[in-house]
């Protein structure tokens, strides 16, 4: 249950973020998490619920894309979905692979609300 | 009202992994080899890093920082007989790099051949976390059953060593050896496996002998001309 301390990590991104574009009001946070992300979505979601309001001010809508997990074979350049977590090449059996996606937690987009236009400032 | 979309891309653990990755390059470069060492609770971590100590006692320095939920019932064994930390989580499954500097600046951080840290007692989140370990090994012991590798994927998959342990206790109980070694490899293939009973100090000396390659291996990798 390591999910709050990634949620408490990501929204302390997104505060940075935030105030670096303006200090606007946080609306919506996308997220992707691969299948060998470690982290379960319904945990994540229920933590990020508790936690957003707290730390952004305000609350705050979280889009959660759960990602497959992508393999590339190193022999051949096959790039597959790896299911059951069965890390062979399917095309040449070759057991040698790295994850291209999947093994990770990544924010990908937050959608911020300003109440002034932002190129409205200087005058 | 100014309703903006910033895209941003990012591994949310990407400063923990840049600030990990700095940390092992400078204890790989200073002659430390680091071990993460992972099981579930009651696997036989702290039995084994007692008979790992004994066995390089006046051969290899080593240290330890060994992480619980509470007490320092794991230091209280294993200080008498090498430099160790005890850091308690208060409640947290896992160790975080910052947690596992403060206890090597606790130990003095001294200059070990071998620092092993000794993760809290968890399959699941120690597998998310990247304490600056240069080998990441996970033990399995015959008690629990030989169909763990399949249940907990990502803790396999971010290992390099699998070690059995508690096979004294193999004639008593249904665990295969193949079977777990074969389930284990669908998910890493390139997974060492070893076995070994650390209270009946039978198979410590292959494990001794393992780290030892792979402490060379490592020296080398350091000290090795930039390849051409």
């Amino acid at each position: 249950m390591h999910e709050r301390s990634l949620v408490k990590n990501l929204l302390h991104q997104v505060q940075q973020i935030a105030a670096a574009e303006g200090n606007g009001a946080v609306e919506e946070i996308c997220v992707q998490a691969g299948t060998l992300s470690g982290i379960e979505p319904f945990l994540f979601q229920t933590a990020f619920e508790d936690m957003a309001s707290p730390i952004l001010g305000a609350p705050c809508r979280l889009i959660l894309e759960v990602v497959p997990l992508t393999a590339l074979c190193n022999d051949c350049d096959h790039q597959f979905e790896v299911i059951d977590f069965k890390f062979r090449c399917p095309v040449c059996q070759a057991d040698s692979v790295h994850v291209v996606e999947g093994d990770e937690v990544k924010l990908m987009s937050i959608t911020v609300n300003s109440e002034e236009p932002l190129d409205g400032v200087t005058s | 009202m100014t309703r903006r979309t910033i895209i941003v891309k990012r591994d949310v653990q990407a400063k923990g992994k840049a600030n990990a990755a700095a940390e092992r390059e400078r204890l790989g470069r200073r002659g430390t080899l680091v071990i993460n060492i992972l099981s579930s609770p009651g696997a036989g971590k702290t039995t084994l890093l007692e008979a790992t100590a004994r066995h390089f006692a006046g051969r290899r320095t080593m240290a330890v920082l060994v992480g619980d939920l509470e007490t320092d019932r794991d230091a209280q064994r294993l200080a008498p007989l090498v430099p160790t930390v005890q850091l308690t989580t208060g409640g947290a499954c896992h160790l975080e790099l910052p947690l596992v500097q403060q206890g090597l600046t606790a130990l003095g951080d001294p200059a070990v051949d071998f620092l092993f840290i000794e993760n809290v007692g968890n399959l699941v989140c120690p597998a998310s976390h990247d304490l600056a370990e240069h080998l990441r090994v996970v033990l399995v012991s015959t008690t629990e059953g030989d169909d763990k590798p399949g249940k907990y994927p990502k803790m396999f998959r971010t290992s390099q060593a699998m070690v059995i342990t508690k096979t004294d206790l193999l004639p008593y109980l249904p665990f295969s050896v193949d079977a777990v070694t074969e389930d284990a490899r669908q998910i890493q293939p390139q997974l060492d496996v070893l076995s070994l009973s650390a209270l009946h100090e039978s198979g410590v000396s292959d494990w001794c002998e393992y780290l030892e390659q792979q402490y060379q291996r490592q020296l080398a990798a350091y000290h090795e001309p930039a390849a051409k």
